[in-house]
């Protein structure tokens, strides 16, 4: 029907504010849990090396309780939760990230140095 | 008339000011000006296009005015060379998805209120652009092909038509999917498509998924299998914007997590199968 040779498909340039500012909160979840594995590739081998750095200790700690989150949504999702839910789900479970995080950071003030 | 010129230039233009004046105040008390939008409509073909740019023009509204009513008072009025489509004009069709403000939606089911006195238009995403806002869906249609997006009866279904009652089992878990009028809006609100031109995206997956459960369709396995590969359902990475932006208020997330469910019960099934017969998964 259509004469089109060579399609270019049209991509939302990556560069464009317009392009994130119309994004949803599936994709928000998505492109932070990414950008925490990588920010955490980066920071493993440094832990590994000198595991008394808190700032390194406690952006660990922030990266793996977020990703932890939105990886138990996927598979909470890939095992028949429903989606109508999937994005109560993802505040509950960032709610809960983040409670868990600063449980874990300051109920044991013993484990860092900038507070004991 | 150069005195003229001269005698208003010297009088700093006061009377030619003065005269127009209470005719404009006495239009205004008639008729106030009537509410109206500024369009912003991309402009130009295929994408990457040298001339593409944007063309703006005032739309004068009114009540449940929607965006379709919106490209047509420009294209009769303003602009009659402006490219779009659309068929059916109460959201039955499918055909008028664009973009409106940066998120795909059905011009023809967007109403202009709470848009904003700005509103700015662009084809669909991911699609190879025609001309102006109007797309090439071939790609789309394609992929439809290739998930094999039509019923093959079993031999059972031409003897006699076949029974799915309307509250079984089977009937409610397609209940939201079968409701797909391809309009392409999950497609081009998925990041994936974007990324890989060869996954089949969540319209014909969703297709899929529906056929899969269909008890009528002879297909089943082998339909699984060419579904369930790297470019179909496994490429998903469950990031929600075709269930956001599905206008049917479909998930077709759910309809890709429902075929990879299946395609790992299947799995499973035969690995439990062939450890019970004492031979090697496959042999």
């Amino acid at each position: 029907m259509t004469s089109v040779k060579d399609p270019v498909p049209n991509k939302p340039p990556v560069w464009k504010i317009s392009a994130w500012r119309s994004m949803y909160p599936g994709m928000w979840s998505w492109v932070l849990q990414r950008l925490s594995a990588l920010a955490l590739i980066v920071l493993f081998p440094i832990h590994v090396m000198n595991p008394y750095i808190d700032s390194v200790r406690i952006t660990m700690l922030l990266l793996v309780v977020w990703h932890s989150m939105h990886g138990i949504k996927v598979i909470l999702t890939d095992f028949g939760f429903p989606d109508r839910h999937q994005r109560k789900l993802l505040w509950v479970l960032s709610a809960v990230g983040v409670a868990a995080f600063f449980w874990l950071a300051f109920m044991h003030k013993e484990y860092w140095r900038f507070m004991s | 008339m150069n005195e003229d010129a001269q005698l208003s230039e010297g009088t700093q233009e006061k009377p030619a000011q003065e005269e127009p004046a209470p005719e404009k105040e006495a239009q205004s008390q008639e008729a106030p000006k009537p509410p109206s939008v500024r369009v912003r409509i991309r402009r130009g073909g295929a994408a990457g296009d040298p001339d593409e740019h944007f063309d703006e023009f005032q739309v004068e509204t009114g009540p449940r005015m929607t965006v379709l009513d919106a490209l047509v008072a420009v294209q009769s009025a303003q602009e009659p060379t402006l490219s779009f489509r659309y068929s059916c004009r109460v959201g039955m069709c499918g055909t008028c998805a664009l973009k409106v403000n940066g998120r795909p939606a059905w011009a023809c089911r967007t109403r202009l209120e709470g848009l904003g006195d700005e509103i700015t238009l662009e084809p669909l995403a991911n699609f190879p652009v025609l001309s102006d806002l109007a797309v090439d869906m071939s790609p789309f249609f394609e992929k439809m092909k290739r998930a094999r997006g039509w019923l093959e009866p079993t031999s059972l279904a031409e003897k006699a038509p076949a029974l799915i009652a309307p509250n079984s089992r089977e009937r409610k878990r397609i209940e939201p999917h079968i409701e797909c009028i391809t309009c392409g809006i999950c497609y081009a609100s998925c990041s994936i498509v974007g990324h890989d031109s060869d996954y089949l995206g969540p319209a014909a997956l969703n297709r899929a998924y529906t056929l899969v459960n269909d008890s009528r369709d002879a297909l089943g396995l082998e339909r699984l299998l060419e579904v369930c590969t790297e470019d179909g359902a496994w490429r998903c990475h469950s990031q929600y914007n075709c269930t956001e932006s599905c206008p049917k208020g479909i998930s077709p997330t759910g309809a890709i997590k429902g075929l990879k469910r299946r395609a790992v019960a299947g799995g499973v099934k035969r690995f439990a199968a062939s450890i019970f017969r004492g031979r090697a998964p496959g042999a």
